[in-house]
């Protein structure tokens, strides 16, 4: 790939994962809610666009409207029985929920729209570009990036807004686990605990409509738990509770991991030992980084009045 | 199919999966996390006895000992080394830690041994055939070891000095500690019994089908599932889990939904309705949602009021 | 104002409430006491919701509560603080106390994209007063600390401003004195004389300072092992012989009662 378009590349999956890290953050750093299956969301999303646009052959826009609407249902709908579970059940009932999402996609064949989609391990290709035809081949991928900046500052600005807001305090007073305070000033704390999880669910979903289409082909394995602990490294890094943080972290995870790819040019040493490496990297960052630096690069900025 | 097949088969992963929940159940109840590196540690104790059997030729009961024995002293040097500084943390920040340790451990074996499946150094099964049912040597000894470990941990529990600290620390951790039981001592052993037992159980299920890097993430799930079903923190609950979820994983695939709906004819429902092998994982996700939904604490945990 | 009939509750084995009842009239400091383990704390958590009853029912201002969420009985009017003054250790004193206002319309995720100046009105108001809260209370000057970072005894200052900020009909002290430097003792019973006195609030207290009872209860409840023993005036009870035998001998009652359950 040219160094150009690799940096295009890069900045494409900063974006992606930026809004992952977003979503999640809103998730755990402000309510507290540790989702240990992100990657439902984003493998959800990344499914239901490529079904609507291709299967249905429906423009992308609405790929986009329904990957965010059936993610965010789905995370208000696995909330519904779970979400007064405590912190830890939570996180492995968050993890399983993914994993069947996973397997259900992975599974479940079906052939629709005249074989053009065909489900199943193999994955589904031909993921139509939204626009493609406007574009050379060498400015398409300006103009997708162009088409994710946009959404990470949607994202951004939307979340950050509902973070500040008084919504946004409710979240941070029963992020501690203890909810009886909300709960005596007369907060419908699961009610807010579904919400957030449909608006964290929304922007997971966006991120898979995002990616689906930039690579235009997707498979159950790019939908792995790793992704969930990735995203999770990028918000603890970055700064939990903090949405600069958020999109900081994406943006380092990222350089790391892609910056040490062309380490194997210069060291004699395989991909996959290279790509284990890079994961020992990170498992033993976020160690380093939850014992030392629990606010993370980005500490969370106090309000002052 | 029989059913007594399905009912051996049950028992021989019922077998493995209360060796792993029972260490994960025990090191929560004492450190009041959930560790995402348990089952990590198993795969290791795995690959241990996989470099003692085919790396250094030793035979497979003897590398089974040696590494379960290594790496219960290598999870309390990760004790020393992480969780140890996290005493009195708050139960997500440790959990998302041992995540971290856990990424760590899977792609140190990853990048020493490859993502390939290994086999350990085991003389060819012969399979006890009958019309009914089979079952290999391995098999057998699976339930054994299952069953022996069981009734060890029980006697440790109930006629040793150490069970009796555990006990008191497991019900009222300020007392002990006040009455000076050295905490940080008891740690150091429920690390080590847990997870010895864990790697015991992730060898047998490296030697039922293979060692490969992800095994400890595969069972992950269903460990859990078994801790939590039981009621996490009681050893006695991770075995019944381990027990349910053994038959349910079992029984889940081999009943026949169609006819369940049919009620031997009652109902004009005639197909065929089994769940699907792929959804095998799956069972033990849906029983986990369920059980927390109707009894969170478990069927035999500790009722937590206010 | 609230009427509690006939309240069961057990933990395992343990009866905590067994048949309690008892009225709170309207306008009134009323006091509940008891040796350790009577049942007051778990009456209080019964009352607003945070403990679910065996049986039993409970009214306020005629309606009826015992089976609702707490948070629904708090937005009844029902206020309560809590014996570990709780506080989100993250969170600043102001971001606390702008926790409190009932029904913030920014609380709604519509409001907050759509409703933005009303809500930035909203919180104007709502910063005006509390302003004067804080310097009543003298936290004025931590506004803007963590409340993580403050002592136990400006915790409970803290958990005093959010419950005059949330205003409720009904106001469950959950040991207001406990922990307390006694110099702020008289200032914190000056203080809930007030809200009675100005403000027309109902207060319900749990107490073990048996010197703030007296000052300022009209009434006083009396639980021993979660029956209701006696029940008068202050002064009635200092009086009130089985009152006196309860806290006496109430380690040596328990252990009988202990034996009787085999538990």
């Amino acid at each position: 790939m040219g160094f150009f378009n690799f940096l295009i590349y890069l900045a494409i999956m900063m974006g992606i994962y930026g809004i992952l890290s977003l979503s999640l953050n809103l998730q755990y750093g402000f309510t507290g809610l540790a989702n240990f299956g992100q990657v439902g969301f984003f493998c959800l999303g990344a499914y239901i666009t490529t079904i609507i646009t291709l299967a249905f052959g429906m423009p992308f826009i609405l790929g986009l409207f329904g990957s965010m609407a059936i993610a965010g249902l789905f995370g208000y709908i696995i909330a519904i029985p779970t979400a007064d579970l405590r912190e830890d059940y939570w996180a492995i009932v968050t993890l399983a929920s993914a994993e069947i999402v996973r397997m259900f996609f992975l599974n479940e064949d079906w052939v629709v729209g005249g074989g053009v989609y065909r489900g199943g391990a193999f994955g589904v290709g031909g993921i139509p570009q939204p626009f493609k035809s406007h574009f050379s081949a060498q400015a398409y991928p300006f103009f997708y990036f162009a088409i994710v900046l946009v959404c990470l500052l949607a994202a951004y600005l939307i979340i950050n807004k509902l973070t500040r807001s008084p919504f946004g305090r409710v979240l941070k007073s029963i992020r501690e686990g203890e909810d009886r305070l909300a709960q005596a000033m007369g907060k419908d704390v699961k009610g807010f605990r579904l919400k957030t999880m449909a608006v964290g669910g929304m922007f997971g979903g966006l991120a898979g409509c995002l990616w689906a289409h930039y690579y235009g082909f997707i498979s159950p394995n790019q939908f792995l738990p790793l992704e969930t602990f990735i995203v999770w490294a990028m918000v603890i890094v970055g700064g939990k509770g903090n949405n600069r943080g958020s999109v900081f972290g994406a943006v380092i995870i990222i350089i790391f991991y892609h910056s040490t790819r062309y380490l194997k040019d210069y060291i004699p040493i395989e991909e996959v030992t290279l790509a284990s490496l890079r994961m020992v990297a990170i498992g033993i960052l976020i160690v380093i980084v939850m014992l030392f630096m629990k606010e993370g690069i980005i500490k969370e900025k106090k309000p002052i009045y | 199919m029989t059913l007594i097949q399905v009912i051996i088969n049950s028992i021989i992963r019922a077998s493995e999966l209360s060796l792993l929940a029972l260490g994960l159940t025990i090191v929560y109840d004492i450190l009041k996390f959930a560790n995402f590196a348990h089952t990590e540690l198993a795969m290791i104790g795995a690959y241990l006895a996989f470099l003692l059997n085919v790396g250094l030729g030793i035979s497979i009961v003897p590398a089974a000992i040696i590494a379960s024995i290594a790496t219960g002293f290598l999870s309390i040097l990760i004790d020393r080394a992480v969780f140890r500084r996290m005493r009195g943390s708050i139960g997500i920040v440790v959990m998302v830690t041992s995540m971290g340790v856990g990424i760590a451990l899977r792609n140190t074996v990853r990048a020493i041994w490859g993502p390939d499946a290994r086999n350990y150094a085991v003389p060819l099964q012969k399979p006890l055939i009958t019309p009914w049912f089979r079952i290999t040597q391995l098999q057998i000894w699976i339930i054994i070891v299952g069953v022996l470990a069981m009734v060890a941990f029980y006697i440790l529990l109930h006629y040793t000095t150490l069970g009796k600290a555990m006990r008191a620390s497991s019900d009222d951790p300020d007392l002990a500690q006040a009455s000076g039981i050295a905490t940080e001592k008891i740690i150091t052993y429920v690390w080590f019994i847990a997870i010895s037992f864990a790697s015991l159980g992730g060898i047998l299920i490296g030697m039922e089908t293979y060692v490969q890097p992800y095994m400890g993430f595969a069972i992950i799930i269903p460990v859990f599932c078994a801790a939590i079903m039981g009621g996490i923190g009681n050893p006695y609950g991770a075995m019944l889990g381990a027990l349910v979820l053994g038959f349910a994983e079992n029984f889940g695939l081999y009943i026949n939904f169609g006819k369940v709906l049919n009620l031997g004819g009652l109902l004009p429902f005639s197909k065929d309705l089994f769940i699907p092998t792929g959804y095998k994982p799956a069972i033990s996700f849906v029983i986990l949602i369920v059980v927390l939904l109707v009894r969170p604490r478990g069927i035999l945990g500790k009722k937590k009021e206010g | 104002m609230l009427r509690v009939i006939d309240l069961y509750k057990s933990f395992g084995g343990i009866q905590a409430l067994a048949g309690v009842s008892f009225d709170v009239e309207r306008g009134s400091i009323t006091g509940l006491i008891g040796p350790n383990g009577s049942g007051k704390s778990t009456c209080f958590n019964v009352i607003s919701g945070f403990y679910a009853k065996d049986s039993g029912e409970i009214y306020f201002q005629g309606k009826r509560i015992e089976n609702l969420e707490p948070f629904q009985i708090a937005r009844l009017g029902i206020g309560r603080t809590f014996q570990i003054a709780e506080a989100p250790e993250k969170m600043t004193v102001m971001e606390n106390l702008l926790l409190a206002p009932k029904a913030q319309t920014g609380e709604s995720i519509f409001n907050v994209f759509f409703r933005s100046s009303r809500i930035k009105q909203e919180t104007e108001e709502h910063l005006k007063k509390i302003v004067s809260i804080l310097k009543l209370v003298q936290l004025y000057d931590l506004r803007n600390e963590y409340a993580g970072n403050l002592s136990g005894g400006q915790r409970k200052l803290l958990s005093l401003a959010r419950i005059l900020l949330f205003d409720p009909y009904l106001i469950l002290l959950d040991e207001p004195t406990a922990g307390v430097n006694p110099t702020l003792i008289n200032d914190l019973m000056v203080a809930i004389k007030r809200l009675r006195d100005e403000r027309g609030k109902t207060i319900l207290l749990v107490e073990h300072n048996m010197r703030v009872i007296s000052r300022i209860c009209d009434k006083v409840i009396v639980l021993d092992s979660g029956i209701k023993i006696a029940e008068g005036t202050p002064r009635e009870i200092q009086n009130n012989e089985k009152v006196l035998e309860a806290y006496l001998s109430g380690s040596s009652k328990k252990q009988l009662f202990h034996e009787d359950t085999g538990s």
